[in-house]
């Protein structure tokens, strides 16, 4: 089974509505996290900041971080869930470990993590959309395709979050992954500056991480200011979710597989 | 008068002899290597339908490396290993799906209830909807967990956890239920509890294997025995099988040191095997009511005695040595 074809099998859907039902438990909370720290940047940032700074070709600061951190919440919700709530689902409660004495194949349970991550990406997303919508944003017809952009980065960022709760030892190390990956690619995916004005070198660092495309994506829906370019960075995110789905095999089927 | 054919006088095989039982488990040179361990070593076993077939030994003797190869978690590392006529190692998916597994970890969803554990459980098998839902009840009822269904794992004492794990992994209607260490760290009424519902489906007819450290429970349950000690298996057999083959009928346990008894030759003449343990001698006999009579005919009365039936554990302790290994 190559892990894309795990995302068609009716036990990642399984394994997909098993995170919604334990979700149902505990959704107020996690809604309540997952929108108070965009919340936090959007209005510290964006207002706070944003009275001294205006950002050349955007206007104000508001109009320029409030888009980005849509890409910003895609992406800590299915990091966070794919590598520190993965890690508890396998290690500390057992729950792939009884799915695997049932027929379930190990590429399913990653198919069906890839899939929450995509829904959780969409709720989150969606709540931070309204948001924006509020503060006068986003009040364009293009922001329909932001839930399709959402589950696309949702799945794009658990997939190396989950290899990685795959090959730690300990919870504890998830750490080295949220600071010296999520953390830098969030300072220079373009979520809170714009680029152009940085070295060669680090614009060419940007262009390879997942989130400075996302970023592109949502800023040009929610601004209302598309044009072709951003069909590269569209591409880009889907030719990155069928490469990187091969990273994590090995790892998943040596924990789990037989 | 005419001649009969002989060969109208044939029985046809299936009436000839007892119906060969279906091998369920069969295992030829079954070996586990962990880099320099190695957990399971060349071991030979078949399991037949409708048994109850149980592993016996202490911790770490393989026990749970050989069942996790059965259920197909881990792969073997040589030998070969058939499970409903299946290859281990090559479908485990479609083994998975006429299996039930009772891991040592209970590995209930602590995020869902109790109902919300089996059918998800189910629907991994593809039964979904209201069949479902009429299995679940019904198997919570015969596991006496009816009422529990909206529990959540932190309300369910030891035994009902286990006996909820025994519930989904029949969920799939098991042509064999597998189940490592089902009692371990459950108290008495609760072990006695599980002991009864596994007998219940023995008696249906299920075929149940086992793994387990308590004597009592392998005596109780099982069949069919194999002692297993540093991945290899010792012994097979009936549990009166095992005790009258290495522990015999009784055992006369004399407490004290040697003035307690006649020298040692003369002692070796009157039973089958002696040992001597922390001040205590084991002294493994046909009848501890000659033995008595015996000694006291040559001018030994042993005061402090305990005079018993041989059991499983006699057995097991002849053969892995009464010292603790650790």
């Amino acid at each position: 089974m190559s892990p894309l074809a795990a995302f068609f099998r009716p036990n990642a859907w399984r394994v997909f509505r098993r995170n919604m039902l334990a979700w149902q438990t505990y959704a107020w909370s996690s809604l309540a996290i997952n929108i108070v720290e965009p919340f936090a940047y959007f209005v510290a940032l964006g207002f706070g900041l944003g009275a001294y700074f205006t950002v050349t070709g955007y206007g104000s600061l508001v109009q320029f971080i409030g888009p980005g951190l849509l890409g910003f919440t895609a992406m800590n919700t299915a990091t966070f869930d794919a590598s520190w709530g993965c890690f508890e689902r396998r290690v500390f409660n057992g729950v792939y470990e009884s799915m695997v004495t049932a027929p379930v194949h190990p590429l399913e349970i990653a198919a069906g993590e890839y899939l929450w991550q995509a829904c959780r990406a969409v709720m989150y997303g969606l709540l931070f959309l309204g948001v924006l919508a509020v503060f006068g944003l986003g009040h364009t017809f293009w922001v329909l395709l932001c839930p399709m952009i959402l589950a696309l980065s949702g799945i794009m960022f658990a997939i190396p979050a989950l290899f990685v709760s795959m090959i730690v030892k300990t919870q504890e190390h998830l750490f080295y992954y949220f600071s010296f990956v999520a953390t830098p690619m969030a300072m220079i995916g373009g979520v809170f500056f714009p680029l152009d004005k940085l070295p060669h070198w680090a614009l060419t660092i940007a262009w390879f991480t997942p989130l400075y495309h996302a970023v592109n994506i949502f800023r040009a829906l929610v601004l209302g200011r598309v044009g072709p370019s951003l069909l590269i960075d569209a591409a880009w995110i889907v030719a990155a979710i069928i490469l990187l789905s091969y990273l994590p095999t090995r790892a998943i089927r040596n924990r789990l597989g037989n | 008068m005419p001649e009969i054919d002989a060969a109208v006088l044939v029985l046809p095989p299936s009436l000839s002899k007892p119906p060969q039982p279906a091998v369920v488990v069969r295992a030829r040179g079954l070996s586990k290597r962990y880099g320099a361990l190695e957990a399971v070593r060349e071991v030979d076993f078949t399991i037949e339908a409708g048994e109850c077939f149980g592993f016996l030994g202490v911790n770490g003797a393989g026990k749970t490396t050989i069942m996790k190869m059965i259920y197909c978690r881990i792969a073997r590392s040589a030998g070969e290993l058939r499970v409903l006529g299946l290859d281990a190692a090559s479908h485990a998916q479609e083994i998975k799906q006429r299996i039930g597994v009772v891991a040592q970890e209970n590995a209930l969803d602590p995020e869902l209830t109790a109902l919300e554990n089996l059918l998800l459980y189910a629907s991994f098998f593809g039964i979904t909807g209201a069949a479902a839902k009429r299995k679940a009840a019904q198997l919570l009822e015969s596991l006496s967990l009816t009422g529990k269904e909206q529990s959540r794992l932190q309300e369910l004492s030891g035994g009902m956890k286990r006996r909820l794990v025994i519930a989904r992994a029949l969920v799939n209607d098991p042509e064999m239920l597998v189940l490592d260490e089902p009692t371990t760290g459950l108290d008495p009424q609760a072990r006695l509890l599980v002991w009864e519902k596994l007998s219940r489906f023995r008696e249906s007819g299920l075929t149940l294997l086992l793994t387990t450290h308590y004597m009592e429970e392998a005596a109780r349950l099982c069949n069919r025995i194999a002692v297993i000690d540093e991945g290899k298996i010792l012994a097979e057999g009936s549990p009166l099988e095992l005790i009258d083959r290495f522990a015999g009928q009784d055992v006369l346990e004399v407490i004290g040191g040697d003035e307690e008894l006649p020298d040692e030759r003369t002692v070796a003449a009157l039973v089958r095997r002696r040992e001597r343990h922390g001040g205590v001698h084991y002294l493994y006999n046909s009848d501890n009511r000659v033995l008595l009579h015996r000694l006291a005919e040559l001018g030994f009365e042993p005061k402090r005695h305990v005079a018993r039936a041989a059991t499983l554990e006699d057995v097991f302790l002849n053969m892995t040595g009464r010292e603790l290994v650790e």
